[in-house]
């Protein structure tokens, strides 16, 4: 008799570094949020790129962030369209700048904040200070995550 | 400058029911749609030498032209980006086919099951693969992976910008639903909605409600295109492709989460030669079709195409100015994406040609232009259609 498949019921789908990504997966495993640094312009890009989407150069240092930036926008999923998202909703997806670079954003969860079954989270606003936190995702690799400062 | 302006026009339309079952194969439902918009023309499948469609539409265009008996195809071609490129993008294929005699007389079609599942998968569920890579790893694992979940975020943002409401988005949603209650083809005709029922239906990801998103459909749509020469001895008065272009940006680097404060989006590259090559302004515009995936973002499609400026959508789309027969700009006349059918847009094209012929049951009197925008936030498409005479 089979065994249901309980990681892929239980938990999102988990990061496959792709080529060229892998250092930003493992620093996020030492706990240490880094991007590409342009050696060029010195802009920081994000997604990880194979070439500078500033200028084009494809020269680059792994930059270390301070993890601290400022809540763009946010949506509190109430409907769980996944079948881990069922013992997870409500959770806070939001978009985070990072204080590094005005544009610099990424998509993350905000975790420990207060929300409401129906969705209410008081404490979110526009702008909030965050900081990032690194939370293990069930397959041992970590996530950068963001907490309100 | 050298266009695709007025060199080509749709002769022929055709679809099958929507439903949320067809009960029959992705293929079938194209042959019908296909078939349907043929006889429409006047034509049979052996004038046909050219298919395009959407990228991701499965059906293969040698199966639809083994079926169908067409006996030869001189060109065939797709367009990426789904609801965004598709369904302008594979007319504008079709029209540079003919303009240019590498073909006769083109189909560009949209055919799915994927509201049963019977063949697509249903957009609105996560697939749920254990692991992802590339741009999806660093959405997924948060637990980010429908549209509606991304457009959720833009739409917030939008709101706090320039203080658009929820009711607001919902105006749009009222609009089709109002057009769909008038088309007895539309899956949700004879359900009515107001904006309390807009504002009483449950989150979807906030600030989306449910009825903020569009349909799930299974179904197929087609349209004939030709050169206006040879529209000339067919079944019907032609309807002319007065502009067309594809539109897309660097911006959309994590490909649908759409960046509200962009100073340039896929709208805004399309706007200017759109208007340009057909000769009109915005205020020549008769009736309105936006694709309608989400209502936000139809909002900030009217805004960047030009219709109002960026944050005034949220009057704009107030006063029953999208509700036919008395609004200024009736949008999506048989009910668009939200309320007829989700047939990625090609119904809309087919309700514009109905317009444009003066047979469409919400007819906007002396109709003389269309403008018909494809799916937004990510890479599109976009055309203006002329009445024949205008
Ligand atoms: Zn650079």
């Amino acid at each position: 008799m089979s065994t249901p498949d309980v990681k892929s019921v239980l938990a999102f789908p988990y990061p496959v570094p792709e080529v060229g990504a892998e250092d930003y997966w493992q620093a996020a495993n030492d706990e240490r949020l880094v991007m590409q640094k342009c050696d060029a312009c010195a802009k920081l890009r994000f997604t990880p790129a194979p070439i500078c989407t500033h200028c084009g150069d494809d020269q680059f240092t792994w930059a270390e962030l301070s993890g601290k930036g400022k809540i763009i926008t946010w949506t509190v999923i109430t409907h769980p369209i996944h079948p881990a998202a069922v013992a997870k909703v409500p959770y806070v997806v939001v978009v985070v700048e990072l204080d590094e670079q005005p544009g610099l954003r990424m998509v993350s969860n905000l975790i420990d904040a207060e929300v409401g079954e129906d969705g209410s989270a008081p404490t979110i606003t526009f702008y909030a200070a965050v900081s990032v936190a690194f939370e293990p995702h069930p397959s041992g690799q970590k996530l950068p995550m963001f907490r309100l400062v | 400058m050298q266009s695709i302006a007025n060199k080509a026009c749709i002769v022929g339309v055709g679809h099958t029911e929507y439903s949320k079952d067809s009960g029959r194969s992705e293929l079938k439902l194209a042959t019908e749609a296909i078939g349907t918009a043929i006889a429409d023309a006047g034509l049979s499948p052996v004038d046909i030498d050219g298919i395009t469609k959407y990228t991701m539409d499965n059906n293969d265009p040698i199966d639809i032209a083994r079926n169908l008996g067409i006996p030869r195809l001189r060109f065939f071609g797709e367009v990426a980006y789904g609801g965004g490129g598709g369904p302008c993008g594979t007319i504008l294929m079709a029209a540079m086919a003919v303009a240019t005699g590498q073909a006769k007389a083109v189909v560009a079609f949209r055919a799915m099951n994927e509201r049963s599942g019977r063949g697509t998968a249903r957009f609105g569920q996560a697939p749920t693969d254990e692991s992802v890579t590339g741009v999806k790893s660093y959405m997924s694992p948060y637990g980010l992976f429908s549209p509606a979940q991304m457009v959720a975020l833009a739409a917030r943002r939008h709101m706090h910008l320039y203080g658009t409401e929820s009711k607001h988005f919902g105006e749009i949603a009222v609009a089709c639903r109002h057009h769909a209650n008038m088309n007895p083809d539309a899956m949700m005709y004879g359900r009515p909605m107001t904006i309390e029922d807009h504002q009483a239906s449950r989150m979807i990801a906030d600030p989306l409600h449910l009825l903020d998103c569009c349909l799930e459909t299974d179904g197929g749509a087609a349209v004939v295109i030709t050169t206006p020469d040879r529209a000339r001895d067919l079944k019907h008065v032609p309807v002319h492709i007065a502009s067309a272009g594809l539109g897309g940006g660097a911006w959309n680097h994590l490909h649908i989460l759409k960046d509200v404060e962009a100073p340039h989006t896929e709208s805004t590259v399309i706007a200017d030669h759109l208007f340009g090559d057909a000769g009109i302004t915005q205020a020549d515009i008769d009736v309105l079709f936006v694709y309608d995936h989400f209502t936000p973002l139809v909002m900030m499609a009217i805004e960047d195409y030009g219709f109002c400026k960026r944050g005034e959508g949220k009057d704009f789309v107030g006063n029953g100015r999208l509700r036919w027969p008395d609004g200024e700009l009736p949008l999506n006349t048989s009910g668009g994406n939200l309320s007829h059918g989700y047939m990625h847009g090609m119904q809309n094209n087919i309700e514009a040609v109905r317009q444009l012929r003066g047979t469409a049951r919400c007819q906007v009197k002396d109709a003389d232009f269309a403008f018909i925008a494809a799916g937004n936030a990510v890479p599109t498409s976009a055309m203006i259609l002329r009445r024949d005479g205008a």
